[in-house]
């Protein structure tokens, strides 16, 4: 009995030997087939990824925000430097200057949705050191000897045909003036200009300035530790105190200062 | 018997092939679909994107208002030959708000033909607010929209 069961647990045995090396190709084939769908499946990945980077051309909406903004900053310039340099300065310039902006942007970039809004600051801001009190988005503070012309701006820009909403950014045109010095003995007078960011403005010269009442001989730069860059004025004639000096960056925008 | 023992690795074969024609057939299926970066189909937006750039840089030098409101095309079309590659061709035709295109504002590079001829060409919008200009001792600041329409090719 015992070696029957035995010989029938031996051929049983063989048998499933059997089935078990007929069947070691079927673990191929599925390998194979897991293999072919993991291929299929990239490349499907890979097509849609191509075809998804042709539709949206993202970077061209990127460049278009980019123009958007220098436009915007551009005209905050404008705006100043038509604010500082009219007989009867319009305090309302900034805020018309946009409403069109905001209109015309449509018909220059046509087809995009752009919907731009603006805040013009109407408050007092700490600006490089220094408290400015904005009206409509536009400041003056002149006659003094440290003198500024101040604009600012925020921007809210959606690009609806994309769906892009909400590309913030904050524009300011800047333009400080300080008269460090006048020596009448030597018809002398030192001057320091701040533009954007507090930065030193270079490269102005002798059509840049302004002495109210003098003519300029000659106007010279050199380094500064303070302020690291100085223009020295040079006047014709006898330089008599207090004296106003004028000043027009590359922007147009004016600051008037007077010392002492 | 012995046939049959033979016959045992032929399946791993037709496996292997079969391996094979599926993976040829995967890699040929995205060789179809995917376009490489450098592939002509991305010329336009690549020139559209040299072409912006140059107009964003001279704009941010403050060159581009100066050249367009002061109407200095030779200028202009200096600026443009230096800043793109030389291979690059370039009308550019500068329009008033009214879409009126302002005299003599066409700055042209390049052979007259290509633009008439070739498949790819870029264009770029640039829109410009103004500039303050000094007339007789006095600035003007005023607001005026200009457009600066740049198609480029290569040639």
């Amino acid at each position: 009995m015992s070696r029957e069961l035995l010989s029938c647990g031996s051929r049983e045995g063989d048998s499933l030997r059997k089935l078990l090396g007929h069947k070691k190709g079927q673990f191929v084939i599925i390998a194979v087939l897991m293999i072919a769908i993991m291929i299929i499946s990239i490349g499907a990945l890979m097509n849609r990824a191509g075809t998804y980077y042709k539709q949206e051309p993202w970077e061209e909406y990127l460049t278009l925000m980019g123009s958007i903004e220098l436009g915007s900053r551009r005209l905050i310039e404008l705006s100043l430097a038509n604010y500082t340099n009219a007989v009867s300065p319009d305090s309302n310039i900034l805020k018309a200057n946009l409403q069109k902006w905001q209109i015309n942007l449509t018909r220059i970039y046509p087809g995009y949705g752009i919907a731009l809004n603006y805040t013009l600051a109407n408050q007092v801001y700490s600006v490089y050191g220094t408290s400015i009190g904005y009206s409509l988005g536009l400041n003056y503070t002149w006659q003094k000897p440290s003198s500024l012309s101040a604009a600012n701006a925020s921007f809210n820009v959606d690009i609806n045909s994309v769906g892009l909403e909400g590309y913030k950014f904050t524009s300011t045109a800047f333009l400080n003036l300080i008269i460090l010095n006048a020596t009448t003995s030597s018809n002398e007078i030192v001057v320091a200009v701040k533009g954007d960011g507090g930065i030193p403005v270079t490269g102005l010269g002798k059509d840049n300035f302004q002495v109210v009442g003098f003519s300029i001989s000659k106007v010279t730069s050199s380094y500064d530790q303070t302020y690291l860059i100085v223009y020295k004025i040079k006047c014709s004639g006898t330089l008599t105190l207090p004296v106003t000096v004028k000043v027009w960056d590359t922007r147009g925008i004016q600051v008037t200062a007077r010392y002492p | 018997m012995t046939m049959k023992k033979h016959n045992k690795g032929q399946i791993r074969v037709i496996e292997t092939i079969l391996a094979s024609f599926v993976m040829m057939v995967a890699l040929s299926f995205a060789n179809v679909f995917v376009t490489t970066p450098t592939s002509p189909k991305y010329e336009a937006t690549e020139l559209q994107k040299v072409g912006y750039n140059v107009l964003h840089d001279l704009d941010e030098q403050g060159l581009l208002a100066r050249f367009v409101y002061k109407g200095e095309w030779d200028n202009l079309r200096s600026a443009l030959r230096v800043t793109l590659p030389s291979d690059v061709y370039f009308n550019a035709t500068v329009y008033d708000f009214y879409n009126r295109k302002l005299d003599d504002a066409t700055v042209f590079y390049g052979d007259s033909q290509i633009f008439s001829t070739s498949k790819n060409i870029a264009s770029v919008t640039y829109g410009l607010v103004g500039l303050s200009i000094k007339i007789s001792g006095a600035y003007q600041a005023i607001y005026e929209p200009r457009i600066v329409i740049l198609r480029l090719t290569r040639g």
